[in-house]
């Protein structure tokens, strides 16, 4: 059972159980409060019965003409809830959002190469690896940039893979 | 999960965008600007170009010698200047940075019309910002709107400084301005919100709320309403006015359209009519949220609340007696029942939880059927019991069960889990739900130790064995079953409180350290052990373990809480110190970002954040944790210093000598502080960061110990500590000044050292009074513990209060003996009577306190606590009463003869030398014995606390299993990787690292008395006669 809303700083006091998981990374706190005053549509959590987090999600919209794009920033969701599609249920809320309300053309995410998990879940999701960017995560690791084409990129332009990996200078948005 | 670069609110980072802009000013015709296309400030910008790309690159020395040069060239050039004070304040030269700042502003003034410029004033604001001066920033921006009245650029600048100031009024007013100029809604809404926030935080009165809702109302006739934020500010507005009808019409109106989705606009219509007291509205339009959204949960209790009118979260008041509950509920009933049949989802968990709730709530209003409730948890169980969450999704109903019941339900459970001989997944989760339910049930407490240590061994073989289905799984992913171990912990720290057996808890220990070999992220276990390490006298090892959670930013305000009270008693000051400056730094660089972040809500027209970010920012000063730490940071820094009477005084000298603080704890009550610890990890025995059961004989706490406390109680506990401490600086400051006064025989009634003792005096007051007592009542209490009628007992826990009390007492009553006290009121204290008081707490200590290994629990860390607070005060008296009988030329050197001047000094304070000096003496030769032990025999005790018996229930059986499992993990089909850990894990390894941990504990404990004694003994050479 689950509601999903908008999230509030009110949360950042109650999501440790989510952040202590060594996957999840907690940011400083203009980091969220920049995404809060940015983007609040593109933040959302959702929480169990008894008011407990479960899990959140975090993105913005950016670019320009075709590159205008939902971007999704950090999802997690805590051990005790895995296992019941909530991060699915909160891509697609952002998918949504970006679709719907924004009229972006695709949404897309940045994942560690190695993290084999989130890469199969991501491409459960409809996400297709666009390109490789080269030592992305603090200069060690590739990432990769996964993208879903959205209801206006009608061609599904956007997601067509690129044939060379980028550098981290060259990516159009940090 | 995947991070991108961080978005830094910095200063470096203004000024790029001033780079990136390509300098806003010139594209607002209204802009006055002095510089053309290509120029900064006034000056071309392939001159200040490097500058800023040093600046960028943090190379600073090169900066400021780039900067001196384009000052040569531009003399007159306020920005020039302003990157100057830039650079200097950056390289940490704060008073130059200041100065040269000024210079810069006072240039600026001078400056003709086109010279002032929007890049000028926003440099010169970052660094009056960074150099805590907002008000110059401010008046910069004021001066330069002045010249230009109507310019929006530079009033956007100055609304800006407002919102750095939190100055509600002020933004209102330019905010107004650049409405009535512009006309633009942003700029009304941003007057809304400013009235608004005098009104949520400051002290504007409700009725600015009208004239915040006129302002929207005329707006909107003539221009309508463009933002979805706008509408919610403009809801939230007659919200706060309970004017909850009109905010639903205008929501239906043709304003609605601007919330694009349609659940969210229902939830604010439901909630609308719901507080308008149109319950059936309400309800229906809840229906149509959970048709779109059926397992929006909150949503189902605000439905379910509108039926029945009991829901408090919509501040629906008790249900009138006039409603038809068995019809409404059934009503409810039958839309669940739809809602399953249209959902055609079953792996939903809402609609089965909502059959649990609508049970729940039937009982509640005497419907009694417990049976159907038990039934449908038995339902709910065989679809979702191998959720993890499962346990604590149903928490709510299991309280409503009666007992007899609960245990019922736990052997129907047992019966629905499909026990095949394979290991399966679901299986595993459906026994661990069980087990869990059994913990929630807590009837484990009066359950026989033989079968709790059943339990025990029952969930650490259900974990060996169910390894295998975690073989294929990646080192980063949880592993099925790792809940079982830190459940047998529980189960372990129970037996051990029951038995008071060291063996359960070093079992324990064991276990979750087997976890870790097994897999190091799990951070249940590290919490756990950190608590278990805290509690045994090993605060290394808890520390490393906290270390290892990564707590970091918002966390340290969630989650220190677990390591802070016992750090804050250890002898490991260095530590402490690093965790506390870590937390302070983070709060109060928050606080300084906070309002530049509220402007970049207002900036993006997200106006419910703007509101948001500033109670958040308030929320977070009056954090207790905030204020303890400040509080507790600076007694540190007197404990580190103590045995330097100089440095003491330096720190104290910075404390405004105590008196920060008084007002502090004037203020605490006022400012009804904030508790945002997340306590709900913290383990069962450990509730709150006050209590720890362990500490206590055994008792039956079953069910939710958690409940249990009185919370209101608790807040009042902890604002009475605080407000204690908060006192201490001053009283150690007027101690001493009153004891070294009489010394130099200057105390003068009528003068200022008369003040200090009254002073001195309706402290002990006050602090008599936190600790329950009026003064005389207090000092009576003390007396009868120094004469041996009463047991230290009676202080409980506040024993180092107390004997703080006793030393700051002693100090003043010194006044009242030697000097005929005018106040016609003496106590029978003197320094004989204080060093047999604390002579006699010392031993007792010791006592308790050995052998360490076989005696966990606090005793250690008071005997700590003795020497570093009241001992180290009343050393830091004493010191300062010798320096005071000293001639002045002989106060700085160390170890002077002894001279005549010594005749001065009571024989009082003589004798309290070495009294002290045998006191440090006593700890330190126990602490010798201690860790001159060695540390294998220290080992081998440990160790044999786990020896099974034979026929005997005791601890050794958890581990015998881990034993096992190492022995024979090749025959399981584990992979390569547990294997490999499993193999490494050694029991032997777990007890050296405690020994080795409390010998550190010890050794650092023992060094800080040393240097006393070292100190004590310059003090005995300088009082011999």
């Amino acid at each position: 059972m689950t509601t999903i809303r908008r999230f509030c700083c009110d949360d950042l006091l109650r999501f440790s159980s989510v952040n202590l998981d060594h996957l999840t990374e907690t940011f400083n706190m203009s980091f969220y409060m920049t995404y809060l005053a940015r983007w609040p549509d593109y933040f959302h959590v959702a929480e169990a019965p008894g008011n407990r987090v479960m899990g959140y999600i975090m993105g913005k919209v950016e670019g320009q003409g075709e590159s205008w794009h939902g971007h999704v920033t950090a999802v997690t969701v805590a051990p005790e809830f895995r296992r019941q599609q909530l991060a699915k249920k909160l891509m697609n809320l952002l998918e949504d959002i970006s679709d719907k309300i924004d009229k972006a053309y695709f949404v897309d995410l940045f994942v560690r190469a190695s993290n084999t998990p989130a890469i199969k879940m991501y491409e459960k999701l409809d996400y297709v690896i666009y390109r490789r960017v080269l030592r992305y995560y603090s200069g060690e690791e590739d990432g990769l940039d996964m993208r879903k084409a959205l209801s206006r990129d009608v061609d599904r332009k956007s997601i067509i893979p690129l044939k060379r990996p980028v550098t981290p200078d060259e990516l159009e948005y940090d | 999960m995947e991070m991108e670069m961080e978005i830094e609110i910095e200063m470096l980072l203004v000024v790029r965008e001033f780079k990136r802009d390509g300098r806003r000013c010139q594209k607002n015709p209204n802009c006055i600007m002095a510089s053309k296309f290509g120029m900064a400030g006034g000056i071309p910008e392939r001159r200040v170009r490097p500058v800023w790309d040093a600046i960028d690159s943090r190379q600073f020395k090169n900066a400021l010698k780039l900067s001196t040069a384009l000052l040569a060239k531009y003399p007159n050039s306020s920005y020039a200047l302003a990157l100057k004070a830039l650079i200097l304040e950056r390289m940490g030269k704060m008073e130059e940075a200041l100065s040269v700042c000024i210079n810069a502003k006072d240039l600026l003034y001078k400056n003709d019309t086109f010279l002032i410029d929007d890049l000028t004033l926003s440099t010169l604001q970052i660094v009056f910002q960074r150099l805590d001066h907002l008000d110059m920033a401010t008046s910069c921006y004021e001066y330069a709107c002045g010249k230009f009245p109507n310019n929006l650029e530079l009033m956007m600048g100055l609304f800006n400084c407002h919102v750095r100031e939190y100055s509600f009024v002020k933004q209102q007013q330019i905010a107004i301005k650049m409405y009535k100029i512009a006309g633009e809604e942003r700029f009304l809404l941003w007057a809304v919100c400013s009235i608004q926030l005098q009104v949520l935080c400051g002290n504007g009165g409700e009725k600015l709320l009208q004239l915040a809702e006129g302002l929207l109302k005329k707006h909107i006739a003539s221009h309508s309403l463009h933002e979805p934020e706008a509408l919610s500010v403009y809801i939230s507005l007659l919200e706060q006015q309970a004017k909850y009808r009109d905010a639903s019409e205008i929501l239906s109106g043709n304003l609605g359209s601007l919330i694009m989705i349609e659940v969210d606009k229902l939830r604010i219509q439901g909630r609308l009519l719901a507080r308008a007291g149109d319950f059936d509205g309400a309800a229906e339009i809840f229906q149509k949220v959970l048709k779109l959204c059926p397992d929006d949960w909150e949503c189902f209790h605000h439905y379910l609340g509108c039926l029945l009118e009991d829901d408090c979260s919509l501040s629906i008041l008790v249900n009138s007696p006039s409603i038809q509950f068995d019809c409404r509920i059934s009503k409810a009933s039958d839309f669940v029942e739809n809602l399953v049949k249209e959902v055609a989802n079953d792996s939903l968990r809402g609609p089965g939880l909502a059959n649990l709730e609508i049970e729940r709530r039937k009982i509640m209003y005497g419907r009694v059927n417990a049976e159907k409730l038990m039934g449908d948890l038995i339902i709910y169980f065989s679809r979702f019991g191998h959720l993890a969450s499962f346990a604590a999704d149903v928490e709510v109903f299991l309280q409503t069960l009666p007992s007899d019941m609960k245990k019922q339900l736990l052997e129907k459970l047992v019966k629905c889990i499909d026990s095949s001989s394979t290991p399966s997944k679901n299986v595993l989760g459906q026994y661990i739900t069980f087990f869990k339910i059994r913990e929630l049930i807590g009837d484990t407490f009066s359950l026989p130790v033989e079968d709790l240590v059943g339990f025990a061994v029952q969930m650490t073989e259900m974990y060996c064995q169910n390894l295998t289905l975690s073989k294929d799984l990646d080192v980063q992913e949880s592993m099925f079953g790792e809940e079982l171990l830190s459940m047998t912990c529980n189960v372990l720290v129970q037996l051990f409180w029951r038995t008071k057996h060291v063996g359960y808890l070093l079992e324990a220990i064991m276990v979750l350290e087997l976890g870790l070999t097994v897999r190091r992220y799990v951070w249940q276990y590290k919490i756990l052990l950190l608590h278990l390490y805290s509690y045994w006298n090993a605060p290394p090892l808890a520390y490393e373990r906290y270390k290892s959670l990564d707590v970091k930013n918002i966390l340290l305000e969630t989650v220190s809480h677990h390591i802070f009270p016992q750090m804050l008693t250890s002898s490991l000051l260095l530590d402490v110190d690093d965790l506390l400056k870590g937390y302070l730094r983070f709060m109060d660089d928050h606080f300084k970002e906070s309002a530049d972040l509220t402007f970049l809500a207002y900036r993006h027209r997200n106006y419910s954040k703007v509101i948001e970010f500033v109670q958040f920012k308030e929320r977070l000063q009056r954090s207790s944790q905030y204020l303890t730490t400040k509080i507790e940071g600076s007694i540190l820094q007197l404990k580190r210093k103590a045995n330097s009477i100089e440095e003491v005084e330096s720190v104290l000298e910075s404390l405004n000598n105590g008196s920060d603080f008084l007002d502090i704890s004037s203020e605490i009550r006022s400012k009804k502080l904030t508790f945002n610890e997340d306590l709900k990890l913290r383990p069962w025995w450990t509730p709150s960061l006050d209590k720890n059961y362990l500490s206590g004989p055994y008792e039956d706490i079953s069910y939710y110990p958690r409940q249990n406390l009185d919370e209101a109680k608790q807040v009042e506990a902890k604002v009475t500590s605080i407000e204690k401490r908060s006192l201490l600086p001053r009283m150690i400051y007027l101690s001493t000044h009153c004891a070294s006064s009489l010394i130099k025989g200057n105390s003068n009634i009528n003068g200022v050292d008369s003040k200090d003792f009254s002073e001195l005096k309706s402290l002990l007051e006050s602090y008599a009074k936190l600790l329950g007592f009026s003064l005389p009542d207090a000092v009576d209490l003390l007396i009868s513990v120094s004469h041996g009628q009463k047991s230290f007992e009676v202080f409980s826990s506040n024993l180092i209060d107390w004997l703080n009390f006793a030393v700051f007492l002693n100090a003043w009553n010194l006044n009242s003996h030697e000097t005929n006290s005018s106040e016609g009121h003496t106590f029978p204290i003197n320094w004989q009577v204080l060093c047999c008081l604390l002579e006699q707490c010392i031993s007792d200590k010791i006592t308790s306190t050995k052998p360490l290994l076989s005696s966990p629990g606090s005793d250690l860390s008071i005997l700590i606590q003795l020497v570093t607070e009241p001992l180290s005060w009343l050393v830091f008296i004493v010191q300062s009463c010798v320096r005071s009988s000293l001639p002045s030329g002989k106060k700085k050197k160390k170890g002077c003869p002894p001279d005549q001047s010594n005749s001065q000094l009571s024989k009082g304070v003589k004798d309290s030398v070495s009294s002290l000096f045998n006191m440090i003496e006593k700890v330190t030769k126990w602490l010798k014995e201690q860790i001159d032990k060695p540390v294998d025999a220290d080992i081998d005790f440990l160790l044999s606390s786990l020896h099974i018996e034979e026929n005997n229930d005791g601890p050794g059986k958890v581990v015998k299993i881990l034993e096992t499992l190492v022995l024979s993990v090749d025959d399981l089909e584990v992979g390569e990787r547990v294997n490999r850990a499993i193999r490494s894990w050694k029991p032997v390894d777990v007890a050296r690292n405690m020994v080795t941990a409390q010998g550190t504990t010890l050794t650092e404990f023992f060094s800080i008395c040393e240097s006393k004694l070292k100190v004590l003994q310059t003090l005995k050479h300088q009082v011999q006669v």
